[in-house]
Order: C-alpha cells, then sequence, then structure tokens
C-alpha cells in the first residue's frame, strides 16, 4: 500500500520548470505540492502560489493541496506551466500517516482523523493539545487552566482507565512521547508537551479505531496522535518569516462584596458571635466607607504575546531540508504567570543513492514558565481576600490583613498581589529530540528501515519564599527550595516492509522489532534563613535544616509487530496486525502481552453497480476489532521501602503493598464505521460508531483505612486488576463546500460526538472509588471535603453530596422536616439558633430515616458531557479570507467549588469576602415559634457563628451547575496582499495579514468564569487525586485578539 | 508473482535479527532510588532502621491535630472557635476530619508494625542478631498494643489485625470486642516487657522499663473494662501497682526538676521521658513535630508563615484548676502580659517604621472592651509544644516541623498511674509510697504536699499535669469504663464557653482575672451520653467496609 510513496526513489534532472497554482476564482493557492509523477522531486507553492521544480519534458506534474482536487498535467517544450485546481470537501487519495508507514486515505480501514497544519495555524496554540480542540470527532479536549503554557486533558473516546492516566500516546516523528497527566507539586499545572512548536507540524493523525491503536499495542487503549513535523521540499529556497502579537483581555471578574457589605456583615456576625458585641470602630457606620479593594482587578491584567517565527526550507534534488526557529513570550492575566519558548528544528532528507534515503530531525527548545498564581491558589484568593486592605499601605510597601480583622485574623488570606509579586516560582525546561533513519530499497518494494531516536529533557525548579511582613502575617524565614529533573529516552526500530501489486492484488507487508528505554532522575534540595532576598543559590541559605533528596529509575519496552494489508481491486481490503510487547512494569510471568487486530473496508462506489450514481463518489463501509492494552505505572510489582529521617539515622517503611500477580489492561474494540463523499467530492461524511470494553483495569484497590493506607507513614494501596469498564459512542464528521461561485467560497467543517463510559465491575458490587483530595477541603472541617465516585454501573467521577432542597422558610417547615443530627448521630437538631433554624439549608432525606446523615449523600452530578461538537466555517474571497470555530459540549455539569466556598456566609467570620450574592443571606424576623425569612428565594443560608446545621460543610446539589456551553473559539480574518503590490517591492513574494479573536464569546448559563473545566490542577496534585469538572480557583481562559503578520521572502 | 531474491530477504533478516537481540535482563527493572522489602532486613543496623519510624511518621497524622482535638479538646482542657470546634463543643461526628485522621494514624502504626514482624520472618538475614530481630519485633508489638489502646479507647470495639497481607481481598473481617481487644493489647505489651533489653540500645529507643511502665498504665486502664457495680477489676490493679512499682524503681529516671524545662527542646529524651515520640524536624514530611504550626499565636514566633493558633487557647475549665502558684500554667498556656524569655517574637520596630525586630517574648494583649476600656485577650494560648523560632532552638525548626518529642509516657504519669492503683476501689488513701510519689508531682509544680488522696484529686492533678499533652480524654475514657455517670458528670460540669482573660499589667503581669465572655451566646456547658461517648466510626471507612457494620466478635487468640 505504500508503494506510490516508497517506490518513489528515482531521481529526476531535467530543466527548470515554473508556474502558479490557482484556484477556481483565479487566487493563489499557497503551500500546494508539485511534484513530478513518478519520481522525488517536489516541491511546494509559496504565498503567491508560485512554484519552480525541475523536470524534463514529457513528466507529468501533479499538483495536490489540502482541500482541493489533484490536477495533473504533462511538460512540453515551454518552462512555465500553470494550473488550476478545483475545491473538494475532501481527498481520498491523500496519503496519510499511520502507525509505522503511510496509506492513502481511501485505503483506510481503521477510524482516523486528520488535522492540517492549515487547522492548526488558525487558532493561536502555545501548546499542540490546544490545536486539536474543536477539530476532531472523538476527542474531548479541556483546557485544564488558562495559565500560559498549562496543561491540558484529552480523553479520545471516553475514560479508559479509573487509575491512570487516560491520556493518550503522542508519536512525534515516530517517537513514542506519553506525557504523565500530572506531576504533584507546584508544577503541576504545566502542559508535558509545551516544548514543541505548533506551528513546525504538518500535520496531526488522531487514531482512535482499534486496528490503528492496536499496532501501539500496550501504549494504545487511550488512543494516539500521530505528529508529524514539516520538512523540505526541492526546490526554490524559501524563507519565511511570521509575527503573531496578541493581546489577551482581563477576565470577566466575579463580583464579590464592597467594602461596605463586608463591613455591614462584619458587624453583624460580631453581633452573634458575641466578640465584643460589635465590629471593629473603623466599620461602625459602612455607609461613610469606600467601595474597597477589588481584588481580582488588582490581580488580573491585559497582557501581551509575542511570537516571532523564521523558517527556511527548500533543497536539491537529492537534499531537501527544512529549519525553523521560534521565539514564543507570553504572560498571563494573572500576575505572576508567565511563558516563554524558544525553540529550533531542522528535519534533513538525503536520497543518497538509489537505494538509500537517510533522514534526520533535530530539535531544541527551551521553555520558561512562572507559575506563581497557580501554584499558590491567587485566582480564589483574590476572591476572598478581605477588601478593607489595601494593595500597599501608607509607606508603600505590600499591605495585609490586621486585627480590624477579628480574632479569626489568621484565616484572612495572604494578599494575593503580593503573593504573586514575591513568591518566586519558575519552571525552565530544554528539551532535545532526535533521531536518524535509514531507508534502504533492497529490491522494488522490498524496503528495510531503521531508526534511532532519542529525547532528553532536562528541567529545572525553583521555588523562592522571600521574607516578608503582610499585616500582621509575617514570614521572617526566607526559603528556597531548587530541583532538577532528567529525563532520556530512545528507541530502536527496524522495520521491513514489502508492496507488491499483482494485478488487480495489491499486497503489502510489515514486520519491525522496537526497543525503548527511558531512564530519569532528579535532585532537589532546599534551605531556609536568607538574610537577603536577593537570592542566587542555595549555598546563601543556613546549612541547618537543610533538605535533599534524588529519585531515579528507569523502564523498558521491547515488542514485536507485523502487519499484513490486502486489497483488491481498489474494492475490498483487509488489514490484520498483531503486535506483542514485554514491559519492565511486569513480573516475568505476566510480562508479554499480545494485541491483534483486523479490520475490513469495502469501497462499495468502485463497485460497478454503483457507476450509475453519479452523485456518489464515494462509499466505504469499514469495520474492525481489535486489542489494546495499558500497561499503567513502572514499579507495581514491588513493595518499596520508604526513607524517614529519625533520631537513630534514617529509617525505612514499607511504602506499598507490591503485587507480583500484576498484569496487562486489556481493551477490546469493536468499530464499525463509513466514509461517504457526494455531489462531485462538496460533501464528505464520515462516521464511526464503537463499542470498547476494558478488562483487568488496573487501579489502586481501594483497601479500607484499616490497612494502614491512608495518612503520613501508609502503606499505599497495591495496584490490582480488579474491574471493567465500557465506553459506547459515535463520531461524525461532516466537510463541505457550501458555496463555490464567482470565486466566493464557503467551507465547513462540522464534527460532533458521544461518548458514555460505564464502570461494569470492581472488586465487589458495592465497592466505590472515591476521588477526595485533602486540597480542597471547606474550611476548618475539611472533613466534608469534596468527593467524586466510581462505583459499578455508572460513570466515572461522578458528583456526591446533598440533595439541597431549598432553605427552610419558617419554624413549622423545619418541625416537620428531617434533620442533621446531634453528635450522637441519632438524635435530631434542637429546632432554635443554635440547632436548625430559619434560613438553614434543608436537605433531601433521602433514606428516609427521618434524620439527615451522611448515608443521605447521593450522586448530585455528572462531569461528562453526552455531546461534544467542533464546528468551522470559512469563507474567502478574492485575497480575504475568513474562518470561525466555534466548539461546544453539552450536559456535562460543572461543580461551582469556588462559589459554594466563596458563598458562605459565616466566612465573614474569618475575615474572608465572598462574592457579591452572599450578601443576600437569609435573614429573619419574627421571634420563637413565628420566626420566618425576611428575603424568601434566595439559596445563601443565614449566618452563624459555629453552623450546626452544616450549611457551609455540606457539598450540595446547589453548586452543581450545567456546563453546557457553546462558545465562538476563533474568529480569524486573514488578508493576502495582491501579487501585484507585492511583486514591486523585488524582496518580498508574499504577505499575509490576519486579525483574530480567540474565545470571542461563550453561551452558557455557568456561573463561574468559565465552563471549559478540565482537571483540576492546583497545588500539591498528584495524577491520582485530579478532580474532575469541579471549578476551585481555576485560571480563567479570556479573550484575546492577535494580529497576524506573515512575509515570504 | 515476481521472484524474490532469497539471498537479499536472508541478509536483511539476519540484520534484523542482529538488532532485535536484546539482552535478557533488558526487562526487568527493580527500583533504583527504594529498596525493596526482600533485599533488607539483611543486618542488626537495617533491622533497627526498620523499626525506627515506629517512633514517629505512622503517628504523625495523630500528632497533627487530633491528638489535642480529642486528647484535649473533649476531654476539656482546650478552647477555640473554629479549627476544633467539633470537638470541643463535644459534636464530634463520623465526618469529622480527626475522627478518620486519628483511625488512620493508629492503623498504620499497626499496619507498619505488623509488615515488620512479618518481612522480620520473612526476609531477615543470618547476620542478623536473634536478640536484634527480637528487639524490633518487641518495639513493633510495643506500638501496635499502643496504637489498640487508643483505637478502644475511643471506638469501643475494633478489628484486630495481625497480618496484614492475608487481608488483602478480605472485605469480612468484623469488629473485636473491647474485652479482647484490651487482651489482645496486654499480651503485646507483656511481650515488648520480656523482650526488650534493661538499658536502651540508642538514647530515646524503647527498653524493659519503659514497657513494664506503659503495661502498668493499660493494666490500670483495663481494670475498669466491662466490670460492673463501679468496682474495679483488683488483679489488674495489682498487675498495675506491680509494674508501676517496677518501672520506676528499675529504669532510674527520675522527675526533671524544673516543669517548663520538659517542654524545651534541648531536653528531649530526659531522665524523666519513658517514652517519647521521635521527631526530625528535618526529617521531611510526616517526620517532624507539626503542632507548633497549629497551636502558636502568630507567625511572629515561629518564624515561618504557620503559627495558625490564634484562635486557639486553654479553656476556662481547665484555667479555673489552676492555683496561684502552679508552675505548670506558665509551661502549659500563654497568658497575656507573660514574658518568655527563651522565645522570640517579632514585632514592629519603633526606631524603623516597616521593619521588624526580634527581642523576648511578651505575650500581647489584643483586645479592648470598647465601652470600659479595659484590655483582655480572649484566647489563653497554648504554650506546650510550642518552641518558638529557629534562633530558639539551635535552628531546629521549620515550617511545620520542630524536633520536640511528645511525651506518651513520662514518670510522673507512672507515679500517678502508681497512685491510681494503690486507690483502686477505695473512697481515698494514704499509702505512704503512694502519698510520696503524687506529692512529688505536686511539689515540682510547687504546689502543697497532701495528706490523703482520692480519685479526684488524681483526677485534678493529671489534668493539670498533662494538659495539652492528649491525656485529658483518655482520662475520661479510662473513669467511663467503671463509672460512666462520673464520667458524664465530669464533663456535664465543665465550663467550655468563651471567656476575657484581663491581665493585672499588660506588661510583666502577675494576676489575672478570667471572666466569661459576656457576649458569648453560645451554651457553656455541653454533655455527651452513653450513645455518643466513644466516637463514631469514620463514614468514608464505613462506606469502603461495610463489613465494620457487623456486631462485634470475641477475638480468636
Amino acid at each position: 500500500m505504500l508503494s506510490p510513496l516508497l517506490s518513489a526513489f528515482g531521481q529526476a534532472g531535467g530543466r527548470r520548470i515554473t508556474g502558479t497554482v490557482v484556484n477556481a476564482a483565479s487566487q493563489p493557492v499557497a503551500g500546494a505540492t508539485v511534484a513530478v509523477k513518478g519520481t522525488s522531486a517536489a516541491t511546494s507553492t509559496t504565498s503567491t502560489g508560485t512554484f519552480a521544480i525541475n523536470a524534463k519534458t514529457g513528466d507529468v506534474l501533479v499538483v495536490s493541496s489540502v482541500g482541493f482536487g489533484t490536477e495533473e498535467l504533462k511538460v512540453g517544450t515551454g518552462s512555465v506551466v500553470n494550473f488550476k485546481i478545483s475545491e473538494q470537501a475532501s481527498r481520498m487519495d491523500e496519503v496519510v500517516v499511520v502507525g509505522y508507514g503511510r496509506m492513502r486515505k481511501a485505503e483506510q480501514s481503521s477510524a482516523q482523523v486528520s488535522i492540517s497544519a492549515a487547522d492548526i495555524n488558525k487558532t493561536v496554540n502555545t501548546t499542540v493539545e490546544q490545536a486539536l480542540q474543536g477539530r476532531a470527532a472523538g476527542v474531548y479536549v479541556t483546557q485544564n487552566t488558562g495559565q500560559p503554557g498549562g496543561g491540558i486533558s484529552v480523553n479520545i473516546r471516553g475514560v479508559n482507565t479509573i487509575g491512570g492516566s487516560n491520556e493518550p500516546l503522542y508519536v512525534i516523528d515516530g517517537v513514542q512521547i506519553q506525557p504523565g497527566t500530572v506531576q504533584y507539586g507546584a508544577t503541576a499545572s504545566t502542559s508535558p508537551l509545551s516544548s514543541l512548536n505548533p506551528s513546525d507540524i504538518e500535520s496531526m493523525e488522531v487514531l482512535q479505531g482499534p486496528a490503528a491503536t492496536a499496532v501501539y499495542g500496550s501504549r494504545g487503549t487511550n488512543g494516539v496522535v500521530l505528529i508529524t513535523t514539516k520538512r523540505g521540499k526541492s526546490g526554490a529556497l524559501r524563507l519565511g518569516y511570521n509575527y503573531l502579537y496578541s493581546l489577551q483581555a482581563k477576565p470577566t471578574i466575579l463580583p464579590a462584596m464592597n467594602l461596605q457589605q463586608f463591613a455591614q456583615m462584619t458587624n453583624e456576625i460580631r453581633y452573634i458571635a458575641g466578640n465584643g458585641g460589635q465590629g471593629p470602630g473603623e466599620f461602625r457606620d459602612p455607609s461613610i466607607l469606600g467601595m474597597g479593594t477589588n481584588w481580582q482587578k488588582e490581580l488580573f491584567k491585559t497582557s501581551p504575546l509575542h511570537k516571532h517565527q523564521l523558517t527556511l526550507s527548500g533543497g536539491s534534488e537529492a537534499t531537501t531540508f527544512y529549519l525553523s526557529g521560534e521565539y514564543f513570550n507570553q504572560e498571563g492575566v494573572s500576575i505572576g504567570s508567565k511563558f516563554d519558548r524558544a525553540s529550533f528544528r531542522l528535519n534533513l532528507d538525503n536520497q543518497t543513492r538509489k537505494w538509500l534515503k537517510l533522514s534526520t530531525n533535530l530539535s531544541y527548545s527551551q521553555t520558561d514558565e512562572a507559575l506563581g498564581s497557580t501554584s499558590e491558589g491567587l485566582i480564589n484568593t483574590a476572591i476572598t481576600m478581605a477588601p478593607n486592605v489595601a494593595v500597599k499601605n501608607a509607606q508603600g510597601q505590600y499591605a495585609g490583613a490586621d486585627e480590624t480583622n477579628g480574632v479569626s485574623v489568621q484565616y484572612t488570606p495572604l494578599n494575593p498581589v503580593a503573593i504573586a509579586n514575591l513568591i518566586q516560582n519558575t519552571l525552565k525546561r530544554s528539551n532535545a529530540l532526535g533521531g536518524i533513519s535509514a531507508d534502504i530499497t533492497l529490491l522494488k518494494g522490498l524496503v528495510f528501515r531503521t531508526a534511532l531516536n532519542g529525547n532528553a529533557s532536562w528541567s529545572d525548579s525553583r521555588y523562592f519564599s522571600p521574607n516578608y511582613q503582610l499585616g500582621n502575617r509575617a514570614a521572617s524565614i526566607a526559603s528556597l527550595s531548587l530541583s532538577t529533573g532528567k529525563n532520556t529516552s530512545y528507541n530502536l526500530n527496524e522495520l521491513l516492509q514489502y508492496n507488491t501489486k499483482i494485478d488487480k492484488h495489491d499486497i503489502g507487508a510489515m514486520v519491525s522489532h522496537e526497543a525503548q528505554e527511558s531512564r530519569y532522575s532528579g535532585i532537589n534540595g532546599s534551605r531556609t534563613g536568607f538574610v537577603s532576598n536577593e537570592v542566587v543559590g542555595l549555598s546563601l541559605g543556613q546549612a541547618q535544616g537543610q533538605q535533599n533528596g534524588s529519585y531515579q529509575g528507569s523502564w523498558a519496552m521491547e515488542s514485536y509487530l507485523g502487519r499484513l494489508n490486502y486489497s483488491y481491486d481498489n474494492k475490498y481490503y483487509v488489514q490484520g496486525a498483531f503486535r506483542t510487547d514485554g514491559s519492565a512494569n511486569f513480573g516475568p510471568e505476566n510480562r508479554w502481552g499480545y494485541f491483534p487486530s483486523v479490520s475490513a473496508a469495502w469501497r462499495v462506489s468502485q463497485e460497478s453497480f454503483m457507476k450509475g450514481i453519479s452523485a456518489i463518489n464515494e462509499l466505504k463501509l469499514r469495520v474492525e476489532t481489535g486489542l489494546t492494552g495499558n500497561q499503567g505505572n513502572g514499579g507495581q510489582i514491588f513493595s518499596p521501602l520508604n526513607s524517614v529521617g529519625t533520631p537513630f539515622g534514617t529509617g525505612f517503611l514499607v511504602g506499598r503493598y507490591g503485587n507480583t500477580a500484576l498484569k496487562w489492561e486489556q481493551t477490546r474494540t469493536d468499530n464499525v464505521g463509513f466514509n461517504l463523499s457526494i455531489f462531485r467530492n462538496r460533501i464528505q461524511v464520515e462516521g464511526d460508531f464503537y463499542i470498547k470494553k476494558t478488562n483487568n483495569l488496573l487501579l489502586p484497590n481501594p483497601l479500607p483505612a484499616y490497612m494502614g493506607t491512608n495518612g503520613q507513614g501508609a502503606i499505599s494501596t497495591p495496584t490490582v486488576n480488579i474491574g471493567a469498564l465500557q465506553n459506547k459512542g459515535y463520531a461524525f464528521t461532516v466537510n463541505t463546500v457550501n458555496l463555490d461561485r464567482s470565486g466566493f467560497i464557503w467551507r465547513s467543517n462540522f464534527n460532533i460526538s458521544s461518548n458514555r463510559t460505564k464502570i461494569t465491575k470492581f472488586y465487589s458490587d458495592v465497592a466505590v472509588i472515591d476521588r477526595q483530595p485533602w486540597y480542597i477541603g471547606t474550611g476548618s472541617t475539611a472533613s466534608q471535603g469534596f468527593l467524586q465516585r466510581s462505583a459499578v454501573g455508572q460513570q466515572p467521577w461522578l458528583f456526591y453530596g446533598y440533595v439541597y432542597e431549598g432553605l427552610f422558610q419558617n419554624v413549622k417547615e423545619i418541625e416537620t422536616s428531617a434533620r442533621p443530627t446531634k453528635s450522637d448521630g441519632v438524635t435530631p437538631l434542637p429546632v432554635d439558633p443554635n440547632g436548625t433554624w430559619v434560613g438553614d439549608i434543608k436537605y433531601k432525606d433521602l433514606n428516609g430515616d427521618g434524620i439527615i446523615d451522611y448515608r443521605d449523600q447521593t450522586i448530585i452530578g455528572n462531569p461528562w458531557p453526552k455531546l461534544t461538537m467542533g464546528f468551522t466555517n470559512t469563507f474567502s474571497y478574492k485575497g480575504i479570507d475568513l474562518s470561525v470555530l466555534l466548539t461546544g459540549s453539552f450536559g456535562n455539569s460543572v461543580y461551582n467549588f469556588t462559589r459554594f466556598q466563596n458563598t458562605n456566609p459565616n466566612n465573614i467570620n474569618l475575615g474572608r469576602n465572598m462574592l457579591a450574592e452572599t450578601f443576600n443571606y437569609a435573614k429573619t424576623e419574627g421571634t420563637g415559634a413565628s420566626t420566618v425569612l425576611t428575603n424568601p428565594g434566595g439559596i445563601i443560608p443565614r449566618l452563624t457563628y459555629n453552623d450546626p446545621n452544616g450549611n457551609a460543610q455540606r457539598i450540595t446539589s446547589a453548586y452543581v451547575e450545567d456546563g453546557t456551553y457553546v462558545r465562538i473559539k476563533n474568529i480569524t480574518i486573514g488578508y493576502n496582499l495582491p501579487k501585484a503590490i507585492v511583486s514591486r517591492t523585488k524582496v518580498i513574494q508574499g504577505a499575509r495579514l490576519a486579525l483574530g479573536v480567540q474565545n470571542l464569546a461563550t453561551f452558557t448559563k455557568y456561573k463561574g468564569f468559565d465552563p471549559e473545566v478540565g482537571a483540576y490542577v492546583g497545588q500539591n496534585v498528584g495524577a491520582g487525586d485530579q478532580l474532575i469538572g469541579v471549578d476551585a480557583g481555576r485560571y480563567p481562559l479570556t479573550r484575546v485578539f492577535t494580529f497576524n503578520l506573515g512575509v515570504d521572502f | 508473482m515476481k521472484r524474490i531474491s532469497y539471498k537479499n530477504l536472508l541478509s536483511c533478516l539476519l540484520l534484523v535479527g542482529v538488532l532485535a537481540g536484546c539482552k535478557k535482563d533488558f526487562l526487568d527493572r527493580k527500583p533504583e532510588d527504594t529498596i525493596v522489602d526482600a533485599n533488607f532486613y539483611q543486618t542488626n543496623e537495617q533491622v533497627l532502621a526498620g523499626s525506627a519510624p515506629l517512633y514517629n511518621k505512622v503517628w504523625f497524622t495523630y500528632l497533627d491535630k487530633p491528638s489535642y482535638g480529642i486528647g484535649d479538646g473533649r476531654g476539656g482542657t482546650l478552647f477555640t472557635g473554629s479549627q476544633q470546634i467539633e470537638n470541643i463543643r463535644l459534636e464530634t461526628k463520623a465526618t469529622t476530619s480527626d475522627v478518620y485522621e486519628s483511625w488512620q494514624s493508629f492503623f498504620n502504626t499497626v499496619g507498619q508494625s505488623n509488615l515488620l514482624i512479618n518481612n522480620l520472618t520473612k526476609y531477615a538475614g543470618p547476620a542478623v542478631a536473634e536478640n536484634i530481630k527480637q528487639h524490633a519485633i518487641a518495639e513493633a508489638r510495643f506500638m501496635r498494643g499502643l496504637a489498640y489502646s487508643y483505637l478502644t479507647m475511643n471506638w469501643g470495639a475494633v478489628p484486630i489485625i495481625t497480618n496484614n497481607n492475608t487481608l488483602l481481598q478480605d472485605t469480612t473481617i468484623a469488629r473485636n470486642t473491647p474485652e479482647t481487644v484490651w487482651e489482645f493489647i496486654i499480651r503485646d505489651l507483656r511481650f515488648a516487657t520480656e523482650n526488650l533489653p534493661a538499658t536502651a540500645l540508642q538514647k530515646g529507643r524503647l527498653n524493659k522499663w519503659a514497657a513494664e511502665g506503659m503495661l502498668a498504665k493499660m493494666y490500670l486502664t483495663r481494670s475498669g473494662v466491662g466490670v460492673s457495680g463501679g468496682t474495679r477489676r483488683q488483679s489488674d490493679l495489682d498487675s498495675a501497682k506491680y509494674f508501676a512499682k517496677r518501672a520506676i524503681d528499675n529504669s532510674g529516671a527520675s522527675l526533671l526538676q524544673s516543669y517548663e524545662d520538659l517542654f524545651l527542646m534541648k531536653n528531649n529524651n530526659n531522665a524523666e521521658s519513658m517514652f517519647s515520640l521521635q521527631w526530625k524536624y528535618d526529617g521531611g514530611y510526616g517526620a517532624g513535630n507539626s503542632v507548633q504550626a497549629f497551636l502558636a499565636f502568630g507567625s511572629s514566633i515561629t518564624g515561618f508563615s504557620d503559627g495558625w493558633g490564634g484562635d486557639v487557647g486553654a479553656s476556662k475549665f481547665i484555667m479555673d484548676k489552676y492555683e496561684v502558684n502552679d508552675k505548670r500554667r506558665k509551661a502549659t498556656f500563654m497568658y497575656p502580659g507573660d514574658h518568655y524569655s527563651y522565645i522570640h517574637n517579632a514585632v514592629p520596630d519603633p526606631q524603623n517604621p516597616g521593619k521588624q525586630k526580634v527581642v523576648e517574648l511578651d505575650v500581647p494583649v489584643n483586645s479592648k472592651d470598647a465601652a470600659t476600656g479595659e484590655q483582655y485577650n480572649s484566647r489563653a494560648w497554648v504554650k506546650k509544644y510550642v518552641v518558638g523560632r529557629p534562633e530558639d532552638n539551635e535552628g531546629k525548626v521549620l515550617q511545620q516541623n520542630t524536633e520536640i518529642n511528645t511525651y506518651m509516657l513520662r514518670l510522673a504519669d507512672v507515679y500517678l498511674v502508681y497512685a491510681e492503683a494503690v486507690l483502686g476501689n477505695n473512697a481515698s488513701t494514704s499509702d505512704q509510697l503512694a502519698l510520696q510519689y503524687f506529692n512529688a508531682v505536686r511539689a515540682r509544680a510547687g504546689v502543697g504536699a497532701k495528706n490523703s488522696i482520692t480519685y479526684d484529686d488524681i483526677y485534678n492533678e493529671r489534668l493539670l499535669e498533662f494538659a495539652m499533652e492528649s491525656q485529658a480524654w483518655y482520662d475520661l475514657v479510662r473513669l467511663y469504663y467503671w463509672n460512666p455517670s462520673k464520667a458524664l458528670s465530669i464533663i456535664a460540669s465543665q465550663d467550655r464557653g468563651g471567656y476575657r482573660i484581663v491581665p493585672d499589667k499588660v506588661v510583666g503581669a502577675t494576676s489575672w482575672v478570667i471572666k466569661e465572655d459576656p457576649n458569648y451566646n453560645l451554651p457553656r456547658r455541653l454533655s455527651v451520653t452513653s450513645a455518643n461517648f466513644f466516637l463514631p466510626l469514620p463514614a468514608i471507612e464505613l462506606t469502603k467496609a461495610p463489613n465494620l457494620n457487623k456486631p462485634p466478635v470475641p477475638y480468636q487468640f
């Protein structure tokens, strides 16, 4: 199947032919490939649609470009060949990258979605994953944080595993990179793929079907994203410069209480709690106070983003190259965040001999991030910080809370603007990725390919907390923590490929062996007691009390794989593949896993009986089934000992229950799909339906705490193969050319997908796996912390809590309702202000036992959408083009934890501010049994001192909000300068200007900053601890205005 | 089909074969940065390194907050309006964080002790001396027994676990009756007394006499378990007396002259300490003592941004118990205007506006009555285990980490255990030795001797001697076992309400007036009943292990 490419090793020679490629509207087509048929000679058009290539008289030139049909013209005696090509929704003869090879789109029998460079360049993408959003059906992309360079959750066809990562495998130019979802600690929010410059990407292929992913065996279950970087084409040297400038707007501020409201409420709680009976003197008459500090306004700013990119590509017949350099600089909209990247890439191909082709890829990048605002939780702090505190005091120093905030002044947060400026949390990463490969053609059709690829990355993180005085809070001892990490990996692959065509039989066979190894190590150290805040290194701190540590480890995998393709008459296609992986993650008896797959396709449209139906250009039916795996994390078979400092010397505690019998997690996927092109390929539809069944789920056995599994000094639960889950879903993509008339072209891409995950088995039917991280507790008693539950028969990670039934309106209602109990767990609270009272929350008594306790909790929300969609419309006329991308997510809930936390009126007792709606907390009139609410209809409970009813402690359905949204993700309008103008300059060959807006508008009922909430990535979050769909002070995405200038020289 | 050149194909396959040859051990990857259990426990040093963390980290989650939340908050010696309010107000619920955290910590101690015993049996090499192996097993059984004493005193019936590995797939285990849990505890501690050396291998490690002292306390507590008619079991009282006496006579321990000195970090493992948790301030999170972070009234006395205890202080109940001359008061709680020369405080420097200077601590007076101008504090902040800034402690302080050991058993405790065992079921005693020990504790505190002692005398003495040492609650449990109505009436009599403490002088105060806060409008006196005297099982645990709802069964020894 790979014959068109692999056999194309002939050299062309001949004379220089030039020409232009234009579309039906006679507008130049940039980036179209012009090739000499039957040879490897190829070039691409400039931004003005011109090309130059060497060819002989009688050669056939072939022009192709994404979104157009192909055209062929024979070279005559002249030296100019001009093409006019027409718009098409898609082309079946496009060659796409697949696992361990390439094939024509027509031949594909597995579900796969392609994203081209043109698509990617329409949006402003800091990192690669962002470019996927809205582009591919079946791919659910959510941005975990709006922080520059921040991480993204990418789920392909649902949740595949409960215990480990659900992120896909990324394969960059053949090198497999599986990003760990999230690292623990202050750098948790960063993206592992942020080192790759999205502008260097030629195409991304999202492999979804089992036949496509099974060739990646034990790493393919979560889907595979194949990334191919740009390569040079022979012909004229091409020099391009691109400049992008963006302005990121401030987020829409969530209204918080102003100083007058804050003062009034402080007076009220002082009266209720009785600490002196009244608020501080300054608050005595709130009406004479100003509005106070609006901390969100102080923390957020409008921030710029710059990107410079220079590319040089070209080459001779034998050698082609692509060279690019980029500098990217983004400041965050929150003080204390930024992302910088400098990267460089060289891709080189050389047809050394007729039978030998050598290729190399080299890339190096450096990123520099400031993570202060996410790691310190400042977005939330900006809501909770008291408005009576100024940003700076009279002396011009950062201010903080003082005694006016009462006895609980210690609970008033630290000045977020000060912390953003004072805490230095930076992460620098360098990444070198490179490889060399040789293609040896042994016979016609028989190619041996060997490739050695390596990746080395280093990271340096630095966390410095200087000494500071913020109001009554002083940190007089500065501390510095440094850590460096190093990762190296290599991948050695040998592959033998044979293709032949005998009459109408196309046969391809591939066998391959692969060995991969990675090593990681790191050291960290910290010291305290720096005398100056101008700290440069650890050695300036005190040696006493210093802490240091190191880690290291390695992983290896060896694989054998093979694939057979057969097709008959371009009508019937069958493919079978088999892979076996041996992974270091398992003991000898369970080490090897076996991953077979088969698929078939029938191009109905090629049948003779279809010839009469001219409306249908292509109809292909596909069916496939296969096994993929998941190998989880390494080391789970062992029971390691953790070191603990003791006065007797270093001690050791058992760190985890080992499980020597651990084995692969196995997913079987069945998929049927179709491709349909109609009306001269102007409408193309692609659809897939699938069922994935995962068995032997790798997950931490949720042992009770009586097994010593929770808290400090615990023995971590063993990873076991207990449980199963199932994903069912569908995905549709529709590409159309809606209009192509008088030079006006309107194209659309619409994709929609739906997936439902269901847990089908745990170690018992009542077993549940909860995520209840300590880091989002609810104030003084974190015991009621937020909880996400996975249970049999349900989707994973559902919200768990009480059902909110409004506020008690009068005494009678309380008396006739179930109430929380006294501490004996039996007696209902008394109906009085020190028990359950008017204005308290009424919880639903789910088990009908007449009392409210933890047994009355249930599933209250589902973070997974029922449908997700992306919709792109592109309009072009003359040199102007306009592109509009809409993305949407439907039917998911978001737990608005930020709102829950910041509408607790009792926070006033802690000197904390709240969202403005809290000011309308439940107020009563009357006494005794005749007490009623004066402001019925609100949802905020009454103000109490000790909250016996647990209003602020129980997670309720009141804060489960509809996360459905439709977003105008991007609008870009571009203008290609007319050739007449450009050509006058003699220097510039083409120029393009573009203006865009990203995140222009979001249509949603969600009340927080942004309904697009991925995994929670605040400080101290480990991968197994992440909350899904919970908004707990998430760094918001904001509107971005961009200006883009591209020049070809 | 075209003919393939077999020569070419063969050479190609050969090439594949050559490159494919991964080394046999390519896929064998042991952890490189940690030791694996099967390779450890090969020398005496390794065995002792295996038991060393049983002296600190496994207890950490209990120490961190529940130790004072439950131990003192429920016991009536602590007051706060926030952090520990559920415990203070006796509203500890199945969802109160201290319930789950203390449960975790005790079972971590049990689990790690079990795994150590198991691993020593399985992996200990021939180079390990038999007495060292038994020493480590004895340490593990001591810790396990002690953890079970906390478990049963808090929850009553709890599941006894001796082999965690066999339970990995078991979801049927039931709780065991308190009587059998106590028998299990006694057996563990007896094993420890028989296998620990008379002289500790290292300073701070357990020895035989520490184990006997602890055993005495366990017997004393058990003497009330399962009895009826308000009479404690005499055989247990006798055992308590016997072992307490042996521990006192043979341990070589002596009371430290100054009570206040007990709580200086430099006096870790002093002559009075028999068993204390061994913290390491720079041993990583969980290996250091963290209570200062939550109890110190502000960051100005810790040096770091911790010091979150501004809302935490003595209860009015305990403050009313101190005699004027009792030296223990100042070592336990900070009254406004107190001066501490060995703790420093960062205060604004009037010479240098905007800067601070570090001076000896004069406990600040923060509040002022708007009407009368009277200056007061609404909390008498905690002093015990609050050790101050790094410079006060030879640098051994980091954020949330200090190195002051936590007393689990000190000689004064054994003295009072002896006195209580002698008193036994009598209304009072004038036993000479009991009086001698009892009065030694009082003399050191600077309060007068008694000629005859009753249960109330001992209870009061223990309250004052061990306030903020996580004892008050367990003293009530010990009483509750044999005289529940008395325990409940003590609780109901405690003043757990807000107060004002008014010093005679703002600096260098010498006397204080402690009065009810006129604006405190919650009930000052609270009660528990026999229905909620013990702690509820943690709610999260019950959802994971519904088997804990089964009725308790006797443990089969």
